[in-house]
């Protein structure tokens, strides 16, 4: 690993952060292990083609980008009252035996070198958790980032047959000179039979790179939904993947994203077939406007093991510039004949006769470009069961196509 | 007889698996070095030039990385280009391939008369040449074709008859030996393989052969084919190929660039039948000018390991490339294979079909990229990937890459996997077919589209062969 790090990046920071959080000794250790390991670990991955790097995370610039020991930001948690939601502060005081058993149990903190760095200098957060046959709905977390670079883990822990939908959204608040880093790390634990719906919307400024890394592992008939809304940021790398261990376990991801000016989205859908019967559904749709980029990488992976498997995925690009990029992979690995598994992905721009009769009708071009945008994310907004969110993504649409 | 009736009394044994004791003129020490490359050209008399880019490619062979880091990249630890043998030159009387068969030596006709080649010339072809082992035996043309200025020759007798042609367009702007390890290595050894030049709008009616026999061991076949098709010309190139099964690793790389013209059309074609102890690595690439339009048609059954990705550059507007591939894997194959098409020009369209099956443990991938220049507006690409899977030992993998620069476009793609279904096997078995029977009536219809798109001799080949796969006879 070339990165270089800065000189905050160090021992006695880390050791710093854990003491001000009155960390466990073995909280301590987790982070002092990720920070020894940062030298050996790579960047996540990205797609390479002859002569061409989908996105360039080995040339950032990690020095320029991080403070940990200036870390601020607001944040709200609110959560219904039988399920118990806690600051990352307060979880470590009241329930480290719920922390001890998951931390890292969904993601391994070595994954790459920015799982690392964020288990290493992570501040904040939040920890979900339902109890038993507890249906809960609207546990909403706010964040908006005020330092330069933020650090925030969730996790969220589901008794058996619980259900929960939990809504997060980031964004950035004031002004702070040069590039700015957030680094979300989201580890869902659903219990057997539980239901989990994960939605996030990301409207960090365009000053900050973005990492995101979400995963949920399923218990039998466990099901978990994803709703991931990429509006901000300057380059965003995420990942969400769901790994079907359980028998008859489900996965659905919905992506959604709107890239305007120099955005650069990488994103990546996975799901990991591993137990019988289970069923996995990705979708992504997005815009790409001016220059900005949209990577893609789908993968739906089904293990030898992973009898009587559905999968399906689609993914459609529009563009509304010559100048932007949308580069797209949905990758089939099938280890399992006992398998239905199909993907698809489409690019192209705003059907021209569409265009044509609604201009023909009176409308301004705009408008009718708009509209057609609009009605182009229609499938996605109807995926989504929450109508809170589903009108914050259609209105913070709108709000893009219209400001310009 | 017709050739259904001939290829199904063939016994596949006889037809692929015999080798032939078969004295070398010259056989090359194993390994790759500078020396080596020196023997080869002094040889076949090369001018210095061709010696130079041979050198030239020997260095690049050391500077480049093994293919081996790719997401599922087949495994080629067991490939030592220090164990292979670069160069074996048959011991037979005339250099440049004998126009007839019952010259060559009574072994090598043999061999092609088993594997029909001879015959196929009479009946479908406009000409046919035949390698063994590292050059050409046999090459003949029809006279009508001579006459209209249409040149197939061996590629080793190009370098001499015309130079500036070879120099020009040989391993420079299609397939330059930078472009990969194995592109490097094949412009070090090359030997072999044909020259085609097809005059202005000539069109070529009856589709031109070239078979590619390996038959020693341990050995590595390098042949390339360089096919320039003038304006509003018209060919369809085919080449075969197959070796018998040793224990030792057998390698083929060959070369191919393809020049397709204005409005020119090109098909090229190939049946894939490598014994599977063989390491297949090629590179093929056809640059296509304004109209022109390349289609590739690949039938991959045979090798232990395949890495192909034929590869259309459409340089020119209204250019059109149209793939289509199958690839079966049986037990111990890992067929890694597919297509890229580079859409550098407006209004370009490409097609991709592919279909792949894997049984017995085998592991098909297809592996495609389609790039999508900026400003190749109006341009359009629809890929098409499906696979069927026998058995839970086999792996079936789709990696398709879109990058796509321009908005003005029409990208789809799609992929399905699955497994070959109970309900449509019992259906057949009601009527009284067996379970075998069953699966190759579906497999049949599973590769149709495909096989509807060859010419009838190929067709029934592919068909044949994917029989023997299915029945577990070959390799």
């Amino acid at each position: 690993m070339t990165t270089q790090l800065h000189a905050a990046i160090d021992e006695p920071t880390v050791r710093a952060i854990s003491e001000s959080l009155d960390e466990p000794a073995w909280l301590l250790e987790t982070r002092l292990e990720a920070l020894d390991a940062l030298e050996s670990l790579d960047m996540p991955n990205v797609i390479r083609t002859p002569g061409r790097t989908w996105t360039n995370l080995t040339d950032l610039d990690f020095e320029a980008m991080i403070e940990p020991e200036t870390a601020q930001e607001e944040k709200d948690q609110v959560g219904p009252d039988d399920i118990e939601v806690y600051s990352y502060a307060d979880a470590v005081r009241e329930r480290p035996e719920l922390l001890e058993e998951y931390f890292g149990s969904v993601i391994d903190p070595h994954e790459n070198f920015l799982t690392a760095l964020s288990t290493a200098l992570f501040t904040t957060g939040t920890v979900v958790f339902v109890p038993d046959g507890v249906a809960a709905q609207d546990v909403t977390i706010r964040t908006r980032m005020q330092s330069r670079s933020l650090f925030n883990y969730t996790l969220v822990v589901t008794g058996e047959s619980a259900e929960v939908t939990i809504l997060e959204r980031q964004s950035s608040a004031g002004a702070v000179e040069g590039s700015r880093y957030y680094s979300g790390i989201v580890e869902i634990a659903p219990g057997e039979n539980a239901n989990v719906e994960y939605g996030s919307l990301q409207q960090l400024d365009q000053a900050t790179y973005n990492y995101t890394l979400k995963r949920s592992r399923n218990r039998p008939y466990a099901r978990t939904t994803f709703i991931d809304g990429n509006l901000g940021s300057r380059l965003t790398k995420t990942e969400v993947g769901v790994e079907l261990e359980g028998d008859a376990s489900e996965a659905k991801i919905i992506g959604a994203f709107f890239g305007t000016d120099d955005q650069h989205f990488d994103l990546d859908s996975k799901v990991w077939h591993r137990g019988a019967h289970t069923n996995a559904d990705l979708v992504m749709r997005g815009v790409v406007d001016d220059v900005a980029r949209a990577v893609y990488e789908g993968v739906q992976d089904v293990g030898r093991d992973a009898w009587d498997t559905n999968s399906y995925q689609r993914e459609n690009t529009l563009m509304l510039s010559d100048t932007a990029e949308a580069d797209a992979s949905p990758k089939l690995i099938i280890n399992n004949h006992d398998t239905e598994a199909s993907h698809s992905a489409t690019v192209g721009q705003v059907d021209a006769e569409d265009l044509f009769y609604m201009t023909s009708r009176g409308m301004s071009d705009r408008t009718a470009r708009n509209m057609l945008v609009e009605g182009f994310f229609v499938p996605i907004l109807e995926e989504i069961t929450v109508d809170e969110f589903r009108d914050d993504l259609n209105a913070r649409i709108a709000e893009r196509l219209w400001a310009n | 007889m017709s050739s259904e009736e001939q290829l199904k009394e063939t016994n596949t044994e006889e037809r692929f698996e015999f080798r032939t004791e078969q004295k070398a003129a010259l056989v090359a020490e194993k390994g790759l070095n500078e020396e080596t490359i020196r023997l080869i050209s002094e040889d076949k008399g090369e001018p210095e030039w061709m010696l130079k880019r041979r050198l030239r490619a020997l260095e690049l062979f050391h500077e480049l990385p093994m293919p081996d880091d790719w997401p599922g990249a087949p495994d080629l630890s067991e490939l030592d280009v220090n164990e292979i043998v670069p160069y074996i030159r048959p011991d037979v009387d005339v250099r440049a391939g004998v126009d007839d068969w019952n010259e060559l030596p009574e072994d090598i006709k043999d061999t092609f008369d088993k594997l029909g080649i001879p015959e196929a010339e009479k009946r479908a072809l406009s000409g046919a040449g035949a390698q063994f082992e590292s050059e050409i035996v046999y090459q003949n043309m029809k006279q009508q074709w001579e006459e209209k200025g249409v040149i197939f020759m061996n590629m080793d007798q190009a370098v001499r008859d015309h130079p500036d042609l070879v120099r020009e367009y040989f391993m420079t702007t299609c397939v330059p030996p930078s472009d990969n390890k194995f592109a490097a290595l094949h412009g070090a050894v090359w030997s072999g393989g044909s020259f085609v030049y097809v005059p202005e709008g000539v069109t070529v009616d009856m589709p031109i052969q070239a078979y590619f026999r390996m038959n020693s061991e341990g050995m590595g076949q390098f042949e390339h084919t360089l096919i320039i098709a003038e304006p509003g010309s018209e060919i369809h190139y085919i080449e075969g190929c197959s070796a018998p099964k040793y224990s030792k690793i057998n390698l083929h790389s060959g070369g191919v660039e393809v020049f397709v013209k204005e409005d020119a059309h090109v098909q090229y074609s190939t049946v894939q039948n490598w014994s599977r102890n063989t390491f297949n690595l090629n590179t093929k690439r056809a640059i296509v000018e304004k109209n022109g339009r390349m289609e590739w048609v690949s039938g991959s059954m045979g090798s232990k390991a395949t890495m192909l990705y034929p590869c259309s550059i459409l340089k020119g507007r209204g250019a059109s490339d149209n793939h289509i591939t199958i690839a079966f894997a049986g037990k111990g194959q890992d067929i890694d294979t597919g297509a890229k098409v580079y859409h550098n020009a407006p209004e370009t369209k490409s097609t991709i079909e592919s279909k792949s099956i894997s049984k017995d443990g085998g592991r098909t991938n297809y592996r495609g990229l389609v790039h999508i220049a900026d400003g190749a507006y109006d341009s359009s690409t629809a890929v098409e990937c499906d696979a069927l899977m026998f058995d839970n030992e086999s792996t079936s993998d789709t990696m398709p890459y879109m990058e796509i620069n321009e908005s003005r476009v029409d990208v789809a793609h799609e992929a399905t996997v699955g497994k070959i279904g109970d309900e449509d096997i019992f259906y057949l078995q009601s009527r009284g077919l067996d379970d075998d029977d069953a699966k190759q009536m579906i497999v049949s219809g599973f590769i149709e589209p495909i096989t509807e798109e060859l010419p009838i001799e190929y067709a029934v080949e592919l068909n044949r062969l994917i029989e023997l796969e299915m029945e577990g006879s070959l390799g």
